[in-house]
């Protein structure tokens, strides 16, 4: 029961206390410059080390590490699978093909061009959640919904990542990305504390932005063998695996105008006030008045950056335990406690957040996102910048 | 057929494209809906409120339970009837605005009254057992320093016992009570009550330490007391150390209903035989 | 997760059989259902509290099945029904001592359950809850939990199951899973199961700042010619088996007295919308200002049978 209220909510209860809540918030909600705790710019991430291509039987993996500790690990798996309509579906084009199927026959079914979301399928493992405890989920959720919702309209990645994994009408690729979450050990312990450690210590902030930006780098890293068969045979490849075709194809440096597509990033945005706030650590996320988690690629056709998802999160500030005014506190002298909570906002008192956030926040948060020169242009270029092999 | 369902919908939905206004108020759809409020400005008070309703300025009113505070104006947070308290010269200035949690025939008034009783008695933010509020419970273990009880109703002073309609329980107390009582009606609702301790040095306000769990309370007991302490994540506590605080009903080994005789003890009326009982006072 | 405790179905499903000859006639069942609404409108809701008397708090939600249900209905032409509209049972358990493992709260402790009836929609579901349910349980606590005061109940959790007896589809039965293919039948059920869940936090007299509700707004584009000039259109409460594609659409909880948004859920490419001329929204302003919009819609029944309920029990006392 615990576990699961913990699970569901942004992360854990924070164990700050009223006083530091209040100061923490005030700091983060200074009007045009908040100061964070760590001394970081509002747009500034958190420093971090990443590589590439570190699983070698995997088709695609990364590894990001923060400073703190805390290491994601995602590697990409590509099996070739018979396609088959499911059950539930009834394509009215193969139907009408027993009526006049000969010149039907030119069309493809649409289920074949454009590939099934089902086919990508992801696995997140955190230490102290069971795989079916909500936070695994919700992330899951949230980021596969973004890969397999990119759409793209033109060129080799028509369809986006789902088109990109059929190979013909009959087969496919079917992906697995399997995220896993280490947690840092920070006392020395022996071999038989670390599997409880492993299992009872929680991720020290919430852990989506590692999540996200891992799982970018492992997909732009992952290759498919090449397709040596053609047409509706039966699909066979090459067996040089230097000769493989990166699953998002590469940058020509010839076309000056080509923008490569590239998988989603998912951004972790909190509001403190009027101020927005990236890559919140544990404390910041726990007094935010509102957490969203926006998801963004690169569009196609434009430089402009394109918003592929918006979910917001349960701010951990509902959770928190309030702080007591002097005026109520019958410790002070002359106060009489009143058994009635107080109605009042007290300035320099903590009071856990309550109600939603307004629409000109929601616009603002996504706004420095996506704006030009903004802080997903920033967070892609420095994707790019990782050296993939 | 579903589709008879729907009678009654709201009639007609708004083009909300053309609609310019960003903050529509409810309070305009109550002249309509609202057959019981008849005012719905802000110079007078709407006679039922549902949660959200902006009921008044904090400068005119305080807020009181059943409402909040939101821009320096008191909304509702609650449906029901809105009922006005009177002003108390010195400890409260303004007159309090709340928004009753049991609708009785006495708070529909206009205006009600408040002033009558509102000395003696204390509106409530929550149907939970608070500090001071008195509980009937029903012993559920009895060890030797503590006995765990399961809180059945939380006595609200402020209604009569017969019309005591908490939102927490919503059966009568009579029927509770009888089948509370009975020992064969043990089911599993114990988990869905909140839980409760009578240590053994609150059972009674004398003789502290000749207190033997044993001969206080039975397993199956109803038991009068009042809290005092929210206790810890899963109990409250609980005191007896008060005349009219104890047992109210029990049954002797035998089954029977038994009577009180003394502060002491309760008798079996059919077998005649006595049991030791820290017995509250019958009124 | 495998459900061992019970004998279960096959897996698949099956479903009655379509003729081909069906399919032909123009005015056949094979059909997609056409919206009849304008893109504003909404469809009409029925709402009532108080219908499960062993829970503090109950609510039952309905939408209005479209048009071609009835049509299909009264001049049946296929098995298949075209399309299918929400029904959801909300009850609301509490405030209730936490179990005796749970830690401390100074807060009310919210759980939501939401479940899809076997039955509910096309393919049958598990009795085990999978993940896309209990994604909708994690949207909808937040939802929940943003409009409810929390600190008045210390020490007390709050269940809400919602059961989901009929459930949107996700698109037309009779087209194949294509690149827009997600799950946009889920958005309208958590926009039905905030209202619903609101309603029936109301009838159990939990303090809330206001009554939440829920709302959808969606990018469509009908087209069937795939010239340049399709462009999408913002249509609100969209019904996805009446439209050949939805390309982006959004799910907010809103309250309406105070203008905030407590859940919001977007998602899809909202890029390529067609506003109306002087419209210096962005095109995922105009989702979520639709959605919102869509939301306050729902908000009159909702305070409407808010207001039912509470008169109801007045007239009882």
């Amino acid at each position: 029961m615990s576990n699961q209220r913990q699970a569901s909510s942004a992360s854990q209860v924070p164990h700050l206390s009223p006083a530091e809540l209040s100061y923490l918030y005030t700091s983060l909600s200074l009007p045009k410059n908040p100061i964070r705790p760590d001394g970081r710019s509002p747009t500034q991430f958190r420093p971090l080390s990443a590589e590439t291509t570190i699983l070698p039987g995997t088709n695609g993996s990364a590894r990001i590490g923060f400073a703190d500790g805390t290491q994601a690990i995602v590697g990409v798996k590509a099996e070739v699978e018979k396609t088959v309509l499911a059950a539930d579906t009834l394509d009215s084009r193969s139907l009408a093909q027993h009526g006049d199927a000969l010149n039907r026959e030119g069309e493809e079914g649409s289920a074949a061009v454009s590939g099934q979301g089902e086919w990508v399928q992801m696995s997140i493992e955190i230490p102290g959640y069971r795989d079916d405890d909500a936070l695994p989920i919700f992330l899951g959720e949230m980021m596969r919904e973004s890969l397999v919702g990119s759409v793209e309209h033109k060129d080799e990645m028509a369809g986006g990542l789902k088109a990109r994994l059929v190979i013909n009408k009959r087969w496919h690729w079917r992906l697995y990305i399997d995220v896993s979450l280490f947690l840092p050990l920070d006392l020395p312990v022996s071999a038989t504390d670390i599997m409880q450690v492993l299992l009872l210590s929680q991720p020290l902030s919430y852990p989506l932005p590692l999540l996200s930006l891992t799982t970018h780098l492992a997909l732009l890293s992952t290759k498919l063998p090449k397709l040596k068969s053609t047409g509706e045979e039966d699909p066979f490849f090459d067996d040089d695996w230097a000769a493989a075709e990166y699953l998002y194809p590469r940058s020509k440096p010839s076309s000056g105008a080509f923008h490569p597509v590239r998988p989603p990033v998912t951004l972790l945005v909190v509001s403190v006030g009027e101020n927005v706030i990236f890559d919140p650590n544990r404390e910041e996320i726990s007094v935010a008045d509102a957490v969203l988690a926006i998801s963004i690629t690169r569009s196609h056709d434009s430089e402009a950056l394109k918003l592929l998802s918006i979910r917001s999160i349960d701010p951990p500030s509902r959770l928190t335990q309030p702080g007591i005014p002097n005026s109520e506190n019958a410790s002070m002298l002359g106060a009489a406690p009143t058994e009635n909570p107080s109605q009042e906002e007290v300035t320099g008192v903590w009071r856990p957040r309550r109600g939603g956030i307004k629409r000109s926040v929601v616009a603002r948060m996504i706004k420095t996102v996506l704006g030009k020169g903004g802080v997903g242009e920033e967070v892609l270029e420095g994707l790019e910048g990782v050296e993939v092999q | 057929m579903p589709d008879k369902l729907i009678t009654e919908p709201v009639s007609k939905l708004p083009d909300f494209f053309g609609e310019q206004n960003r903050c529509l108020c409810n309070k305009e759809l109550y002249h309509f809906f609202n057959p019981f409020s008849l005012y719905c400005n802000m110079a007078s008070l709407p006679q039922i409120a549902i949660p959200g309703q902006r009921l008044g300025p904090l400068s005119k009113y305080s807020a009181g339970p059943g409402t909040h505070v939101q821009d320096s104006f008191i909304h509702a947070s609650i449906a029901g009837p809105v009922v006005t308290d009177a002003a108390q010269p010195k400890i409260q200035p303004k007159p309090t605005l709340r928004v009753s949690r049991v609708i009785s025939a006495q708070d529909l008034q206009p205006q009600n009254a408040g002033a009558s009783d509102g000395a003696k008695f204390k509106p409530r933010y929550n149907t939970l057992p608070a500090v001071e509020s008195n509980v009937l419970a029903r012993v559920t273990r009895v060890q030797k320093r503590q006995a765990t009880v399961s809180i059945l109703v939380v006595l609200d002073e402020s209604e009569h016992l017969t019309s005591s309609q908490t939102a927490s329980d919503n059966d009568n107390v009579a029927s509770i009570l009888t089948s509370a009582a009975n020992p064969e009606n043990h089911s599993g609702t114990d988990e869905l009550r909140f839980q409760a301790l009578i240590r053994k040095e609150d059972v009674r306000a004398v003789e502290k330490d000749r207190v033997v769990m044993d001969e206080m309370f039975r397993v199956g007991d109803i038991v009068r007391g009042s809290v005092i302490s929210l206790g810890d994540q899963s109990f409250y506590y609980i005191t007896t150390a008060r005349n009219d605080l104890g047992v109210v009903m029990a049954r002797s080994e035998a089954g029977n209903m038994m009577f009180p005789i003394s502060w002491k003890e309760m008798r079996d009326p059919v077998t005649g035989t006595g049991e030791p009982r820290k017995v509250a006072r019958p009124f | 997760m495998a459900d061992r405790r019970r004998v279960n179905g096959p897996p698949g499903g099956t479903r009655p059989p379509v003729f081909a000859s069906l399919q032909e006639s123009t005015t056949g069942a094979a059909q997609r259902a056409q919206r009849q609404r304008q893109p504003a409108e909404l469809r009409k809701i029925f709402l009532k509290t108080g219908l499960i008397p062993t829970a503090s708090g109950s609510s039952y939600l309905e939408f209005e099945p479209s048009a071609s249900l009835a049509a299909a209905r009264s001049n049946p032409k296929s098995l298949i029904p075209p399309s299918s509209a929400l029904k959801v049972a909300c009850t609301v358990h509490g405030p209730k001592p936490l179990p005796r493992s749970a830690a401390f709260s100074p807060n009310l402790v919210l759980t939501t359950h939401v479940k899809y009836a076997p039955f509910a929609a096309r393919k049958r579901r598990g009795h085990i809850r999978d993940a896309s349910e209990r994604d909708l349980g994690v949207h909808l606590e937040t939802a929940l939990r943003g409009a409810i005061i929390a600190e008045r109940w210390p020490k007390s959790g709050l269940d809400i199951t919602l059961t989901i007896i009929e459930a949107e589809d996700d698109r037309w039965w009779g087209d194949a899973p294509d690149s827009h293919d997600a799950s946009w039948g889920m958005m309208n059920v958590l926009a039905g199961c905030i209202t619903a869940a609101s309603a029936a936090i109301a009838d159990a007299h939990i303090d809330c700042l206001d009554l939440v509700s829920g709302g959808v707004a969606a990018l469509v584009s009908d087209d069937s010619s795939k010239s340049a000039s399709s462009v999408p259109r913002l249509m609100l409460d969209v019904d996805p088996a009446e439209h050949r594609s939805i390309l982006s659409a959004c799910v907010v909880a809103y309250m309406p007295a105070r203008d905030e948004i407590t859940e919001i859920w977007l998602k899809g490419d909202s890029s390529k919308a067609a506003l109306e001329k002087g419209d210096v929204r962005s095109s995922h302003e105009a989702l979520i200002d639709g959605a919102v919009d869509a939301a306050r819609g729902a908000n009159t029944v909702l305070s409407e049978a808010v207001t039912e309920s509470i008169a109801r029990s007045i007239a009882q006392a």
